[in-house]
């Protein structure tokens, strides 16, 4: 190439921003304290916001004085659940699946409680000093009813209902069978029997939930700032219970300290403070408080499977029959429905795994506890933990290396896309190359030599991996199959380029944490050719962004991400007829790059994209003919062919376990992960460190505990324990980047696959480090002190 | 119990006196009365290291104290640290470069801390590194690159130290 050619490509072309590690755009805001959360928002002449919350699991109520709590000074207003139904509509979210029983969620009880923390009452005051004080003067009577504290008591026979006109306590009955389960049990070399366990916890975002609702009698419109992942969906949710007209009503999710799907919901106690607004006429926040978010927000992942294995010789699974029972505590959730959890686990149970024979039933329980909703990973991190476990006792019974056996078992290479047993279609993938990678670049050998020079020295170490894939960015088909009521398949954005050349982007997802203003920026300037300064992201109000979703189930940036590509390829479409009709080119000539739009070879025929936009607005009679003067485009999303797009990892890990004390440690985590092509690998690795860091929390110390009366026991951080800095080892993350073919640019979804395989891998590490006393099949998480040293019990009893 | 107190406190190099009730908390006193929202709530129960903020020097979780109780003392927020996003301080800058922070809401709790650690300790190991942010929680980076940061950090404001020398 001359020096001359050189110089023109280097000023006619931009390094991609699509794949590069840039830093954040929006992280100088939050670092000097200039991030608005909700609690930072204050209107004038605000209220505040105290619920009062069921102390009885189960109960009638027979009576709710507020006598006191309305004179107390300073009190403006106590709603009681009567009240409240007159009011509001309870949530209602059906399920289509034919099994599905329904249930009625108040934004306040009347009649009946059905949860410890359920909200009975709301007192509105001054400050929410004013408000805890009166809250506390209400008195409300219960008649007890028996609780149903657990799956057990709710599938026994002769149990108490929660609700009346139910036939039993199943929220939804599924059934899958396919291929020949039978077959593969009668011609087996074993069959295994496996219980496994994983107990209830949650996503708990640092930030509390929160919510200002303010209403404008003049003309009946209704404004909710609320800390939520799905604004669109919580307007609509809105508009149907408290039956206000949509155009009415506008929804700002400001920034979010945290969802992890636990704040996309339409919550009671979002209606409950939009209809007090409506009822005194003045702006109300209610902040949660920590308690109140432990008892009562959402909890997730309480899961019992049962299953029986049928394995070779060689070790390879030919069936799988399982049954799986999901506590969903008290009521189905809006806009996820009680089935979510036994959906996707039945669906997902074979993994990554060719089993082609399996049958599974499962069960979506009623409880009297918190409602059930989905958190990073929804009912897989329990699906990969009943599967992976049953790899490494295949792997025990067989006497075979637990990384054999997988070897043995994964989808190869040559079988994408593959149809799973239950009908998913996995595009793509690198099952045996992240598993392999992941003992390379961990370093298995060297974790290998460590563990034999401990145990030399009396200590137990242990090594665990574990294998997943992950739907990402399920699509309409997807939902459509899920029975669910909304089809949550596209998402949405508008590109908007001004008169001055910068950018605009609107999406109908929510960023609190993903890194969305800097990787949709990332696209859409590679789109445009403008320098990444000149986009800017906005998401979060009904108002200004167009309808969509929202962000959950790792699917922002191959759906938002996509339409804001979309949409900036349209506007790019129209400079480019722009330019080509000022440089008098042929538009197929026209490239963007630099903040020009150029004839293809020759940078000295170019024109700045600004003088374009600024004549686009402001000099229209230069515009083409039949160019509409505005550089605005909207597009929506939805991956052909609509089955979503399969991420996958592997993870490996390192730990001590101490007999004596039941404590584990970690020493090293590994994880290769594959989620198609990176729009930014610095925020895929902090995604995938998030991710495995709560993984590690439920798979030592993260549970709700109940009591048999329904009484929950965690109500603190001192008893509901996150892990700290000192939990988490230096997690490494290195990557595979097997393209999608069904979506653009190859991407994959991967928010939540960190939080998927840590249970496994640790359940597997700790069996391996006690099996110098016996062999013993590690099957409930978290792994608390108390049940590592009943294993190492059940370890010696075996070997004896 | 509603009867107010006057209560004198220096707020990043402001003197302020507020006008609260004895059981009012700093932090809600920082937030509410003098409008510095960068002190976050993240329990209220003195566990997860959102609220923290420096006074005389010190650590202190303000959501384990009276406003009264700070009478008279100097205090450190958040906003103290930049005047604008072009300026950061090198314990922010490093967060930046290293990804410390996702949804944020723990990041001024984290930053705090980090920045008088490294005050007491200039060139610390990561394992003290994670021993002195083992008291504030954040729920969404797993610590690996908060760890990066505050190492980078620590290892910049020591170059800065030596050139300064030269
Ligand atoms: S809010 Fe103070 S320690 Fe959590
Ligand atoms: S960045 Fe979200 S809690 Fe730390």
């Amino acid at each position: 190439m001359s020096e001359t050619q050189a110089e023109t490509q280097a000023a006619t072309q931009q390094p991609k921003l699509l794949g590069a590690r840039v830093t954040r755009v929006e992280d100088p805001r939050f670092l000097t304290g200039n991030g608005r959360y909700v609690d930072d928002i204050a209107l004038p002449g605000m209220l505040h916001v105290a619920f009062v919350r069921s102390t009885m699991a189960h109960a009638d109520i027979t009576g709710v004085n507020v006598e006191a709590a309305a004179s107390h000074p300073g009190v403006h207003a106590v709603v009681t659940g009567a009240e409240m139904a007159g009011e509001a509509k309870p949530i209602t979210c059906d399920s289509l699946v034919p099994t599905w029983q329904a249930t009625e969620y108040p934004a306040l009880a009347h009649e009946r409680v059905r949860f410890v923390g359920e909200a009975v009452a709301a007192v509105v005051a001054d400050d929410r000093y004013i408000a805890e004080d009166a809250s506390e003067l209400v008195r409300v009577e219960y008649s007890a009813r028996e609780p149903v504290a657990s799956i057990e008591a709710a599938i026994r026979d002769g149990a108490p209902r929660l609700h009346d006109s139910w036939e039993d306590n199943f929220f939804v009955k599924r059934h899958f069978n396919g291929g020949d389960v039978e077959g593969a049990m009668a011609e087996a070399d074993g069959v295994l029997e496996l219980d496994l366990v994983s107990h209830r916890h949650s996503g708990i975002p640092l930030e509390c939930r929160g919510c200002i609702a303010d209403y404008n009698r003049g003309d009946n419109t209704l404004t909710l700032w609320t800390s939520t992942q799905i604004p669109h969906l919580v307007r609509t949710g809105l508009a149907d219970v408290l039956e206000m007209p949509e155009n009415s009503i506008r929804v700002i999710a400001p920034e979010v300290g945290g969802g992890y799907g636990i704040k996309g919901h339409l919550f009671p106690e979002e209606i409950a403070v939009a209809v007090l607004a409506r009822k005194l006429g003045r702006a109300v926040k209610w902040i949660e408080d920590r308690r109140e978010h432990l008892l009562a927000c959402i909890h997730a992942r309480e899961h019992h499977h049962r299953l029986q294995v049928a394995y070779k010789q060689d070790g390879t699974v030919t069936g799988i029959k399982a049954l799986l029972y999901v506590d969903c505590g008290a009521y189905s959730v809006y806009p996820w429905t009680s089935t979510m959890d036994t959906g996707m686990a039945l669906g997902i149970l074979p993994g990554p795994y060719r089993i082609r024979n399996y049958e599974c039933e499962a069960y979506s329980v009623t409880t009297n506890k918190c409602p059930l909703g989905p958190y990073r990973g929804v009912a897989r991190p329990a699906a990969c933990f009943s599967i992976e476990r049953a790899m490494d006792e295949v792997a025990h019974a067989v006497g075979l290396d637990p990384f054999e056996v997988r070897r043995r078992n994964l989808v190869r290479d040559d079988e994408f896309p593959y149809e799973s047993v239950t009908g998913l279609i996995y595009d793509s993938g690198s099952f045996h190359e992240a598993l392999e990678k992941v003992c390379r670049d961990g370093d298995l050998e060297g974790m290998r030599r460590l563990q034999e020079e401990a145990r030399a020295e009396g200590r137990y170490l242990g090594i665990g991996f574990s294998c997943y894939t992950e739907q990402t960015a399920h699509t309409t088909n997807e939902f459509i199959k899920r029975g669910v009521p909304i089809i949550f398949g596209y998402d949405t954005a508008i590109v908007r380029m001004d008169p001055s050349g910068t950018v605009l982007v609107h999406v109908s997802t929510h960023s609190h944490g993903q890194g969305h203003e800097t990787t949709y920026a990332q696209v859409v300037a590679d789109q445009l050719g403008i320098p990444l300064e000149s986009v800017k992201v906005a998401f979060g109000d009904t108002a200004a962004t167009p309808y969509g979703h929202g962000t959950f189930a790792s699917r922002s940036a191959v759906l938002a991400g996509g339409a804001s590509l979309r949409a900036a390829q349209k506007v790019a479409e129209m400079l480019v007829r722009f330019a080509a009709e000022h440089l008098e080119a042929d538009p197929g000539d026209i490239e963007l790059a630099q903040g020009k739009a150029f004839v293809r070879g020759s940078a000295s025929r170019g024109v700045e994209i600004a003088d374009l936009a600024r004549w686009a607005y402001h000099r229209p009679e230069k515009l083409p003919d039949g160019m509409e003067p505005v550089l605005e485009a909207v597009s929506s999303y939805d991956a052909d062919p609509g089955t979503g797009t399969f991420a996958n990892a592997a993870h490996l890990v390192l730990v001590e376990v101490d007999p004596e004390t039941g404590g584990v440690k970690l020493l090293r985590y590994a994880v290769t992960e594959d989620c198609g092509r990176m729009i930014n690998p610095l925020i895929v690795d902090g995604q995938v460190h998030g991710g495995v860091a709560q993984g590690i929390g439920g798979a030592l110390l993260e549970e709700f505990v109940y009591d048999e009366n329904g009484q929950l026991l965690t109500t603190t951080f001192l008893d509901y324990l996150l892990p700290g800095a000192t939990d988490i080892p230096k997690i490494e993350v290195t990557h595979l980047e097997t393209l999608s073919p069904f979506t653009l640019e190859g991407i994959k979804g991967m928010g939540e696959g960190g939080a998927i395989g840590p249970g496994p891998a640790v359940a597997s590490a700790v069996a391996d480090a006690l099996s110098p006393f016996g062999h013993v099949f590690v099957n409930e998480l978290p792994l608390t002190p108390e049940r590592v040293r009943k294993f190492v019990q059940q370890a010696t009893g075996n070997a004896a | 119990m509603n009867q107010h107190h006057e209560v004198r406190l220096n707020v990043n190099g402001t003197e302020h006196t507020v006008s609260v009730p004895p059981r009012k908390l700093l932090v809600d006193c920082l937030r509410e009365d003098l409008r510095l929202t960068g002190t976050h709530v993240g329990c209220e129960q003195g566990v997860c290291g959102a609220c923290t903020i420096i006074m005389d020097g010190q650590n202190v979780r303000s959501c384990l104290m009276f406003a009264v109780q700070a009478d008279g003392a100097s205090i450190e927020t958040i906003e103290s640290l930049a005047s604008g996003p072009e300026d950061l301080h090198p314990v922010q800058q490093a967060f930046v470069d290293c990804h410390g922070l996702q949804c944020g809401f723990c990041t001024p709790g984290m930053v705090l801390a980090a920045k008088s650690f490294l005050e007491q300790n200039p060139s610390p190991t990561d394992d003290e590194i994670r021993e002195a942010i083992a008291g504030n929680i954040c729920r969404c980076t797993g610590y690996t690159f908060i760890v990066d940061a505050i190492r980078t950090a620590a290892e910049r404001m020591a170059g800065e130290e030596a050139g300064q020398h030269v």
